[in-house]
């Protein structure tokens, strides 16, 4: 069942478009993220599905409903503010309950139900305080009960995790998806942090300009990008991108000897390659392309190596104990269903079918020493 | 008088500081004297001060004055007492002639007489309007001598009297006529409202002064010259507090409350009343402003006409230096000669204070032109002493709280002016030893 | 530790000799008077040459037998207890008004803000022909609604209530100043967290806005009294006390006393408890807005 659907949304403020005809469906129960860089109307949407602008155009229904005119708990959804907007005069108590209060909830009722999320978060021995004696984790927990208390349907984040340290907040990304698994809820959570959507998110809605770039789960969105724009924005370390020629057997890497890739015009076309994805060895080694190392970053259980492939670079990760020296020869190979071939005009992803090509067949005994690929 | 124009007071200070200084600056050796004084009136009361200085040092280069521009009455006493406080006293000031008691109890003035020893002096001393003298004596001395002088006139809208089918040229004469009148003047729109009163008589401030005017036609005396002992609660007192209420509350012929001092020329310009009772020093305010033909008449009658004085006397303060207070006097008596009291009447609208200035060709040529400055001139001969007793302002206080009571119907006559007389009685108990 | 004692001496001296220049500008210009005053209040006024004398308590014994006295307190506390609430009211409406996204806000918070700016002395003229009777504005008003003529300051049941109009006319406009910058200060994030929650207008101003804005409340109510109880200039040029002292204030006519009746020394025994009922109200501030009202 739909939980949210969003219809031909646009919003314009003035002349200026901040969301262009946006549609996409919330599973119940599902955990969607709307993914994007700054400015490119997810918070916009999220703010809409709130009820607190109104779409310029299209509709939006919560639970079947198409729920315009309505706003926040009456169109059934909560939301999580990115400054929290903890009510800085009233204990934390008072805060969760607040919503129910206006509503006249019944006391007995408010308290069981506070007592409920208190626990589920760990608040009780905060529920006396005021927010300024919290630290920023637990004013998110506040913030987080606020929402969860009206039980409502649909529960709305906005980059709920932006204000807080690298560490708090991998552990509150763990929490708030075991919390929305375990209440099954549905949620839309707003966030710019790629490696916060992959981790969290049943489906990515990744946003620019206003509009959706691909909608889809976070392993289609890593293995399928549909597009340059998908394929730079998800993933730890930058896809490399290098422009394709036509060569004699096939496409081949413009500006370099490799050998044709596959079958078919090179030209016009884009070759998207993950570090990961890269085997990285000894020049001797045979493999598809060869290149001098001209950069390694060194992060530990890992290194990432920057080659010089003539005038372009390209990147690769290899195990950091097995790292190149800086301007070692290297050989770079990669298995052809890691290859990733756009059209350079359009941006979008082309299917290339890579046994069609002519790829070396040693490329499958490769001995992939130098790579962690998974 | 009593009101003044504020607008003017940093410019005329500046001015007067400038002038006293490069005055001051110039004859060094010179005896200096400083000489406070109010502006209370319209005119550029400044320069004419600053000329008669200017003539006054050609003929006596021996003595400098520096006049000094004190505001209203209320702030000229309040900075003449503060200095005088701090040791600083000026040599000489105008201040109200009823506040004699108030500088005798401080012990801050020299009775005239004691400096004015010359038969000549003397003879100056007895130059004056009687009337006006009420003020300046009391316990055998003379303490001020009057120099910007009033007394209390009515004025009338002649138009609005022909309109009414009155005569245009008789003012009210009697109390009768003022109720009878002004019952024919009072006018009132169709939805009740009145739109034009038969009189006006100002109640706020200091409603003392003009309820005097009432006190004194009806033949009493409000206070004994010793200033010691008031008479509140004469019958006859509170049978004129009563007519003034009655003016309103019962005939129906003034507005009602209290009527405010400074708007009342304003109504009498904007027709909102055809008579107002005010002072002698609106003639020339009046004169400019009015746009139709107007009047001005002495008090009307019941027992008796007449109006008590009011303005300012010319004070000689205390000083060790009997230099300068011979330097005072001088100055004084140069103020007060016939010619300079014509003058100064001619330029300010204030009654000249001495019979034979009116006998100098430019106050005949002036009166001759301006039939209204004999009017007030000639009430003198039944003028009274201003209301002035020791602890002036606390007694008159007593009067004017009981009257705006009786005004605003908040008390009966009798009972207000019952309590006034007991308070006044309570504040004067020292002074009568 | 000769030595280590000898430089914490330093620096407090250096300390005072610092706020020294402060020090004696307070003290010689509000400390000193202020204790004269009380002292003052013990002893009789001189009178020319009969020299003052202590007379222990008998000034505040006339004080408490002093009608007037009594009047002016109570118009006082009337003064207070209406200007006051009514000023902070309008002041916070007018700063919700200019606060919201309407036309013309500019403008508007400009027109509210005048009155700050007019003199006392100023505005109390244009008053006094706002309230003059038959050509007065508001008499002509409420005549063409088919209202008798009212004598505004000349009446003793409405002298008072005129110039409250005058004092809060005057402050409202100055302290939606104050209410304007706190509420620019609450986050709109707190009033969508409330929209999300369907809280009415009302709910909203009366659970976030008021307790948001309280401090600036209490700081404003402080400073009204304050003010109801240093007015002085709107009761000179407007009333002079009257009708009959029904619209005397305490400050009013202890001028009155000191410089027209020049009874200075029931004038600091009169100055002496204005000043007791300021210090409260300071001392009442101090202790509300330090301990009662701070949470941020």
């Amino acid at each position: 069942m739909k939980s949210v659907v969003v219809r031909s949304v646009s919003k314009l403020w003035g002349e200026a478009r901040a969301v262009d005809d946006v549609s996409f469906e919330v599973e119940q129960g599902t955990l969607a993220v709307l993914l994007g860089p700054s400015g490119c109307g997810k918070s916009t949407t999220l703010r809409m599905i709130a009820g607190l602008d109104e779409p310029t155009s299209g509709s939006i229904e919560i639970a079947g409903k198409d729920v315009s005119g309505l706003t926040g708990s009456s169109r059934g959804v909560a939301m999580v503010f990115q400054s929290y907007a903890l009510f800085p005069h009233l204990t934390v108590a008072d805060n969760i309950t607040f919503g129910l209060s206006v509503r006249g909830t019944p006391k007995p009722e408010m308290a069981a139900r506070l007592d409920k999320v208190a626990a589920l978060l760990g608040l009780e021995p905060l529920l006396r305080r005021k927010p300024s004696q919290l630290s920023g984790g637990q004013q998110q927990r506040v913030a987080l009960g606020r929402a969860l208390i009206a039980e409502a349907p649909v529960c709305l984040l906005d980059e709920p995790l932006s204000n807080l340290d690298a560490q708090l907040r991998q552990e509150l990304r763990h929490e708030i998806r075991a919390l929305q698994q375990r209440l099954g809820v549905t949620m839309v959570y707003v966030t710019h942090d790629q490696t916060e959507a992959m981790s969290m998110a049943d489906r990515i809605i990744l946003m620019r300009g206003g509009k959706i770039e691909q909608n889809g789960t976070p392993a289609d969105l890593y293995e399928r990008p549909a597009n340059i724009f998908t394929a730079r924005f998800i993933g730890g370390a930058p896809m490399s991108f290098l422009d394709l020629d036509d060569g004699a057997g096939g496409a081949v890497i413009a500006g370099t000897s490799s050998p044709p890739l596959f079958a078919g015009p090179g030209k016009g076309r884009v070759l998207g390659l993950r570090p990961e994805d890269i085997a990285v060895d000894d020049a001797h080694k045979s493999g598809l392309l060869h290149a001098t190392v001209t950069g390694v970053e060194y992060l530990g259980a890992e290194a990432l190596v920057t080659c010089a492939l003539g005038d372009r670079s390209i990147l690769a990760r290899t195990r950091g104990a097995a790292a190149p020296a800086i301007g070692a020869q290297v050989s770079l190979s990669w298995h052809p269903s890691a290859a990733h071939v756009f059209d350079a005009a359009s941006g979008k992803r082309l299917t290339i079918d890579s046994h069609a090509a002519t790829p070396t067949p040693r490329l499958h005994t490769l001995h992939y020493q130098g790579s962690i690929n998974a | 008088m009593k009101s003044f124009g504020m607008k003017h007071f940093a410019r005329l200070t500046a001015a007067a500081t400038l002038a006293a200084t490069f005055i001051g600056g110039s004859v060094a050796s010179a005896t200096e004297i400083t000489f406070y004084y109010p502006i209370a009136v319209g005119g550029p009361i400044t320069k004419i001060i600053d000329d008669y200085v200017a003539e006054f040092s050609k003929g006596r280069p021996d003595i400098t004055v520096k006049p000094v521009y004190t505001g209203s009455y209320q702030d000229s006493i309040v900075k003449a007492m503060t200095a005088a406080k701090a040791g600083n006293a000026p040599d000489m000031a105008v201040l109200l002639s009823t506040d004699m008691y108030s500088l005798i109890d401080d012990d801050l003035i020299e009775p005239v007489e004691t400096l004015a020893t010359s038969a000549e002096d003397k003879a100056w001393l007895k130059s004056f309007y009687p009337a006006f003298m009420e003020n300046s004596q009391s316990g055998g001395h003379t303490w001020g001598v009057p120099f910007q002088r009033s007394t209390i006139v009515q004025y009338w809208n002649k138009d609005m009297f022909k309109a009414a089918g009155l005569d245009p040229e008789k003012a009210p004469g009697t109390w009768d006529e003022m109720v009878s009148f002004g019952k024919k003047l009072t006018k009132k729109d169709a939805s009740g409202n009145v739109t034009q009163w038969g009189v006006e008589i100002p109640s706020s401030g200091f409603p003392y002064w003009l309820f005097q005017a009432l006190t004194t036609q009806n033949g009493a005396i409000l206070a004994n010259p010793e200033g010691t002992k008031v008479a509140y609660n004469d019958p006859k007192v509170v049978e004129a507090a009563q007519f003034f209420a009655d003016l309103s509350l019962k005939h129906e012929v003034m507005p009602k409350g209290i009527i405010e001092w400074g708007t009342t020329p304003k109504d009498f310009f904007e027709g909102k009343t055809a008579v107002m009772w005010t002072t002698t020093g609106n003639l020339t305010n009046v004169k400019a402003n009015a746009k139709f033909a107007f009047g001005v008449a002495a008090m009307p009658k019941k027992a008796r006409g007449g109006s008590p004085t009011g303005g300012g006397n010319i004070y000689i303060f205390k000083s060790k230096d009997k230099a300068k207070q011979a330097a005072a006097l001088a100055f004084a008596r140069f103020l007060t000669t016939p010619e300079k009291a014509a003058n100064w009447g001619i330029a300010t609208g204030y009654v000249a204070v001495r019979p034979d200035a009116w006998e100098t060709d430019a106050m005949k040529k002036y009166a001759a032109g301006f039939q209204p400055a004999i009017i007030a001139r000639d009430q003198l001969k039944e003028a009274v002493a201003e209301l002035s007793t020791h602890d002036n302002q606390r007694v008159t206080k007593a009067l004017n709280d009981a009257l705006q009571a009786v005004l605003t119907n908040a008390k009966p006559a009798k009972v207000a002016l019952d309590e006034a007389q007991a308070e006044a009685t309570r504040i004067l108990k020292p002074y009568q030893k | 530790m000769q030595a280590k004692r000898t430089t914490k001496l330093n620096i407090h001296v250096q300390g005072w000799l610092l706020a020294l220049p402060a020090v004696i500008l307070l003290a010689s210009f509000t400390h000193i008077p202020a204790v004269v005053t009380v002292i003052d209040s013990f002893y009789s006024t001189p009178r020319g040459r009969v020299p003052s004398v202590f007379i222990g308590l008998d000034q505040y014994q006339a004080m408490l037998a002093d009608p007037i006295f009594w009047r002016a307190f109570n118009n006082n506390l009337l003064y207070a207890v209406v200007t006051v609430p009514v000023a902070i009211a309008l002041a916070l409406g007018m700063a919700l008004w200019v606060n919201g996204r309407i036309k013309g806000r500019t403008a508007l918070r400009l027109a509210f803000f005048t009155p700050t700016i007019l003199p006392m002395v100023a505005a109390a003229n244009i008053w006094l022909f706002f309230y003059t009777s038959d050509y007065g504005l508001l008499n002509q008003i409420i005549r063409a609604f088919g209202f008798a003529n009212v004598n505004w300051l000349g009446d003793p049941a409405t002298a008072l209530w005129s110039l409250m109009a005058v004092t809060i006319w005057k402050e409202a406009g100055f302290f939606m100043i104050f209410f304007l910058a706190a509420l620019q200060q609450v986050p709109p994030d707190l009033y969508e967290a409330a929209r999300m929650e369907n809280a009415g207008r009302f709910t909203v101003f009366r659970r976030i806005t008021w307790p948001l804005v309280m401090p600036t409340t209490l700081f404003v109510a402080i400073n009204a009294l304050i003010n109801a109880f240093r007015i002085v200039d709107q009761v000179i040029a407007m009333t002079g006390g009257g009708p009959n002292n029904a619209s005397t204030l305490l400050l009013f006519y202890i001028y009155q006393v000191a410089f027209s009746f020049w009874d200075s020394a029931y004038a600091a025994a009169l100055s002496t408890v204005l000043l007791l009922v300021l210090g409260s109200v300071a001392l009442a501030q101090f202790y509300l807005l330090d301990r009662k009202i701070h949470y941020r």
